[in-house]
């Protein structure tokens, strides 16, 4: 499949079909959205809708939304849904909203799958390139995907955050490093985590600067752009002090990030352990467990520096696995990514496990946490082991796609090997 | 079979890319890592004067001295006759004194007309000499005074040197204040003062009823919560004044003791309630089965105060008469047979009433709230000899006493917490906790006996609580160093096997690179 013969019909449909399917389960299954939202798999502290809701009502109440130390997000959330009519009385803006952000995000990732980054970068070409989906697959993959589903009927604000992550690669890729660096800083704002990706978008935006306007050294261009990300980030920060009238929001949404002040469980695996430390450690294990999510940047983007778009997949699934409130809604970007690597799936070793692990653990989980919560038959550690299997389901699938990408490479190397079993030693 | 094929070499493009990935490893580890990890897991340990509060505790920075100032009034002995009986009085008190700590001096207060203004507040007791037929010493009831009549010819002569009036004094005062030397002297010797400032010749039979005086006496606290509860058998009273009758009869009382506590006050009333005995006549061992602690809606204690509970109990249940122990029957004759002490907890007043009577009226609760009020102070731990305000004086020296070293033992311990476990972290609240405990702890030592002194003692031994128990501390007091092992080994040894390895590895193969450069080098020197 090409990219470029899919018809503008096939397209429109495409889109419509995903619209008409998210309008259908909002309209004709009334009791699903608010259900969803409740569910620890999909709303988290820092993204729960109905924390939102909290926030809003505090808001348009000229009260500060963090005073119930509930509300953990953003603030400019605020005067975005202050905008909308209310939810309580025409709830079909809030879903036409949320059903336009998936669009854009599937828009997002047909550029990035037309650019044909995945398969040929600026310093590398694989030879499988060819054996690749188009834009309206992955496009089409990512909108059907139950997660991504589940994600926007739950109206999740991670959504947001998902957008300006894959706009920022967008743009990064069709040599835009400005509305890269503008979007990460969108991302970033919204949810923190995003920063970590700024290494490796440099890098990719780096390699595909368009050559009439190219910034040749390295060290430059990386601080004009870093300095474009801080600038952002304080233009930000300086409309939500306007907005909130304080710096409260600070320690009250990147704070609680940090701390993991709020242990509600969730998919992640941060929780069970900070209920367990004991309270003179557990200010070290924090910042082990934020160290050890970051410490994989510096490294994937020096081993992999000839395909920056995988360190940006690869951290992607990271970042779900590891960060401190992961919610469904990170896997789904990381598996709208995945499929960008058609062209290495015939190198990998466990996509069966994987995919198996994967419907396990989904299946099982919210089962396990019925009988944890409301059967109380179970406890916490039934539902943390399912998180666990989770979580290695997600980083098998990681580790896997980094062993079919270095492959991929190596055999370029060393072609005499191509199709011979390998052994790591 | 031909022998395995050798990889071809790594390029020097990779060696240096491996490199680069386990030095960013490395270098968060060594510059984010271990910084904060000597950040997030040192102990604070603020500075601890452990000598000082060590000394506090073992006596050696204050020895509790009680100077009682006595003040003579003798309006009508001339100066130099009044002035020449004090010195022999005092001559003689100094003799009978054993017990340094306990210091009666006597003092000559100006004659003054006014009968009304007998005593002036700084000193102890004020003692009336009045001219009379005999000798006859009478403690009046409502002030600390001792009146004491004597004889025209008792009056020393300015020349003798022995008076049996002086003598008499001397004996009156001693057996007055006795049960306050002896309370205080038990006080010092269950607690770690040196001997030598321990007073001698406390007797056995006196530890004795001192000791189970104190085990009926609630334990110390600033705030004592009093509940009043009215349980009746059958549907009738269901009704009380409690509250004028508490400001009353209790209400005098309660103001006296407030320097020494607070109380806050609740009632309740239930109605057809069953004690947990249901014979006519209570024997003695049913007293203590008498409160249905199952059914009767008594907390043990609101709001972290300890409480004391005063039942009025309307039934027809009466008290055999053998029961009656004679100090359960301190109160007035006629609550004798209907009220008893529970230790440490409160009191039952068993009142039988007319089957008719729907409301309780002031009147009909002057006799249990007496009886209460009475039982309320040795609840207290006030000393039972002498008149009311004589006791009440006392029971505030005693308090100061008790509290200057209960304040000092609990720094003692503090101190030896902090020697004995050098990892417990001590917050900056504990260390400030110890420096108030101690300036007041000097104030009140010197001032003691006063007012100020029991003020400055009740502040001494709150701080000191609170510093003892303070909240960070008590959850580390058992942590020791091999838990860390436990805590750190199992998530950060998998992950530093693979990082150590890697390092050494790579300082194995730089280290190799580095003999073979050498030796080509020294190859191609020697061609």
């Amino acid at each position: 499949m090409d990219g470029g013969k899919v018809t503008l019909g096939r397209t429109a449909g495409l889109y419509i079909g995903a619209a008409v399917l998210r309008l259908a389960i909002f309209t004709l299954l009334p009791g699903l959205p608010d259900l969803l939202t409740g569910r620890v798999e999909i709303s988290t502290p820092v993204t729960s809708f109905k924390r939102l809701q909290e926030g809003l009502f505090l808001y348009n109440h000229n009260v500060s939304p963090y005073d119930g130390g509930v509300y953990h997000q953003a603030p400019l959330f605020l005067p975005l849904f202050s905008l909308l009519p209310s939810f309580a009385t025409y709830p079909i803006f809030t879903y036409l909203l949320y059903i336009a952000v998936d669009l854009l995000n599937a828009r997002a990732l047909w550029r990035i799958a037309n650019s044909g980054e995945a398969g040929s970068s600026a310093l590398f070409t694989s030879p499988r390139r060819e054996k690749r989906w188009s834009g309206f697959v992955i496009a089409a993959v990512f909108l059907f995907n139950p997660f991504t589903v589940a994600t926007c009927i739950g109206r999740s604000t991670s959504v947001f955050t998902t957008c300006a992550i894959l706009h920022a690669i967008a743009k990064a890729v069709s040599g835009a490093p400005l509305g890269a660096m503008v979007a990460l800083s969108f991302a970033s704002y919204l949810s923190m985590y995003p920063l970590l990706l700024l290494p490796p978008l440099l890098l990719l935006c780096y390699d595909r600067q368009r050559p009439e306007r190219a910034v040749k050294s390295s060290l430059a261009f990386a601080s004009i752009h870093v300095s474009i990300v801080a600038g952002v980030l304080a233009l930000l920060f300086q409309m939500s002090y306007l907005i909130t009238g304080s710096w409260e929001f600070l320690p009250s949404t990147y704070g609680v990030q940090l701390t993991l002040s709020d242990l509600t469980p969730n998919v992640g695996l941060w929780w069970y352990f900070f209920i367990e430390m004991f309270d003179s450690f557990r200010s070290f294990f924090l910042a082990v467990f934020w160290l050890h999510l970051s410490c994989y940047v510096g490294g994937l983007s020096v081993r992999i520096r000839r395909q920056p778009l995988v360190v940006l997949t690869l951290l992607l699934g990271i970042i779900a696995i590891f960060k401190p409130y992961p919610s469904i809604s990170d896997t789904s970007l990381f598996l709208a990514m995945v499929p960008l690597y058609r062209h290495v799936f015939p190198l990998m070793r466990y996509s069966f496990v994987i995919a198996a692990v994967i419907m396990y653990a989904t299946f099982l989980g919210p089962a396990f946490y019925h009988l944890w919560i409301y059967a109380g038959s179970g406890n916490a550690n039934f539902f943390y082991a399912i998180t666990l299997v989770w979580g290695l389901g997600q980083s098998l699938l990681v580790c896997d796609l980094m062993f079919a990408v270095l492959r991929d490479e190596w055999e370029v190397e060393r072609p005499e090997m191509v199709g011979k079993e390998i052994r790591q030693i | 079979m031909t022998p395995r094929k050798q990889p071809p070499p790594e390029s020097p493009s990779d060696i240096r890319r491996r490199t680069h990935v386990i030095l960013s490893f490395w270098l968060i580890i060594l510059f984010l890592g271990l910084p904060i990890w000597w950040w997030t897991t040192t102990i604070y340990r603020a500075r601890l004067p452990l000598q000082e509060m060590l000394e506090w505790a073992d006596g050696k920075a204050c020895r509790p001295v009680f100077p009682l100032r006595i003040s003579i009034q003798a309006n009508s002995l001339q100066e130099q006759e009044a002035q020449n009986l004090l010195r022999l009085t005092q001559h003689a008190l100094d003799d009978l004194n054993d017990f340094s700590g306990h210091h009666l001096r006597l003092q000559l207060s100006p004659p003054s007309s006014d009968a009304k203004q007998t005593h002036d507040s700084g000193s102890a007791l004020t003692i009336r000499l009045i001219p009379g037929e005999t000798t006859t010493a009478t403690l009046d009831p409502l002030e600390p005074v001792l009146d004491i009549t004597y004889p025209p010819n008792a009056i020393p002569l300015p020349t003798s040197s022995s008076s049996t009036l002086a003598t008499y004094v001397a004996a009156q005062l001693r057996s007055t204040f006795a049960e306050e030397q002896a309370t205080i002297s038990y006080l010092l010797s269950t607690n770690a003062i040196p001997s030598e400032h321990r007073p001698q010749g406390l007797s056995p039979e006196a530890a004795e009823s001192l000791s189970k005086r104190t085990t009926r006496s609630l334990k110390y606290a600033p705030t004592y919560h009093l509940t009043f509860s009215l349980f009746t058998s059958g549907p009738l009273p269901s009704s009380w004044d409690i509250e004028a009758a508490i400001d009353e009869y209790m209400k005098p009382v309660l103001d006296v003791l407030s320097p020494i506590h607070n109380f806050t006050i609740d009632t309740q009333v239930q109605l057809y309630a069953t004690p947990g005995v249901q014979n006519q006549v209570l024997n003695k061992e049913d007293l203590s089965s008498f409160i249905n602690a199952a059914e009767w809606p008594l907390s043990p204690s609101i709001g972290g105060a300890p409480t004391i509970n005063f039942i009025v109990f309307v039934g027809n249940q009466t008290i055999a008469a053998a029961s009656q122990s004679p100090e359960d029957a301190s109160g007035s004759e006629s609550s004798a047979a209907h009220s008893w002490l529970i230790p440490q907890w409160g009191t039952v007043y068993l009142l039988s009433l007319p089957l008719d009577v729907t409301h309780l009226s002031v009147a009909s609760l002057k006799q249990p709230l007496l009886t209460f009020t009475s039982h309320l102070l040795s609840l207290t731990g006030t000393p039972q000899s002498g008149s009311l305000p004589l006791r009440l004086s006392t029971l505030a020296r005693i308090r100061s006493a008790d509290l200057l070293l209960r304040a000092s033992s609990t720094l003692g311990s503090l101190a030896r917490l902090a020697l004995a476990l050098p990892s417990i972290s001590i917050p900056r609240s504990v260390a400030d906790g110890v420096a108030k405990t101690m300036a007041h702890l000097r104030l009140a030592c010197e001032t003691l006996g006063g007012a100020e002194g029991l003020a400055h003692a009740r502040i001494a031994e709150a701080e000191a609580e609170r510093a003892f128990f303070e909240k960070s501390m008590v959850g580390q007091l058992y942590f020791p160093d091999e838990h860390k092992i436990a805590v750190y080994l199992p998530l950060l040894g998998p992950v530093a096997v693979p990082l150590v390895l890697g390092l050494i590895n790579e300082l194995k193969a730089w280290s190799k690179r580095r003999r073979e450069m050498a030796k080509r080098g020294e190859e191609k020197k020697r061609e």
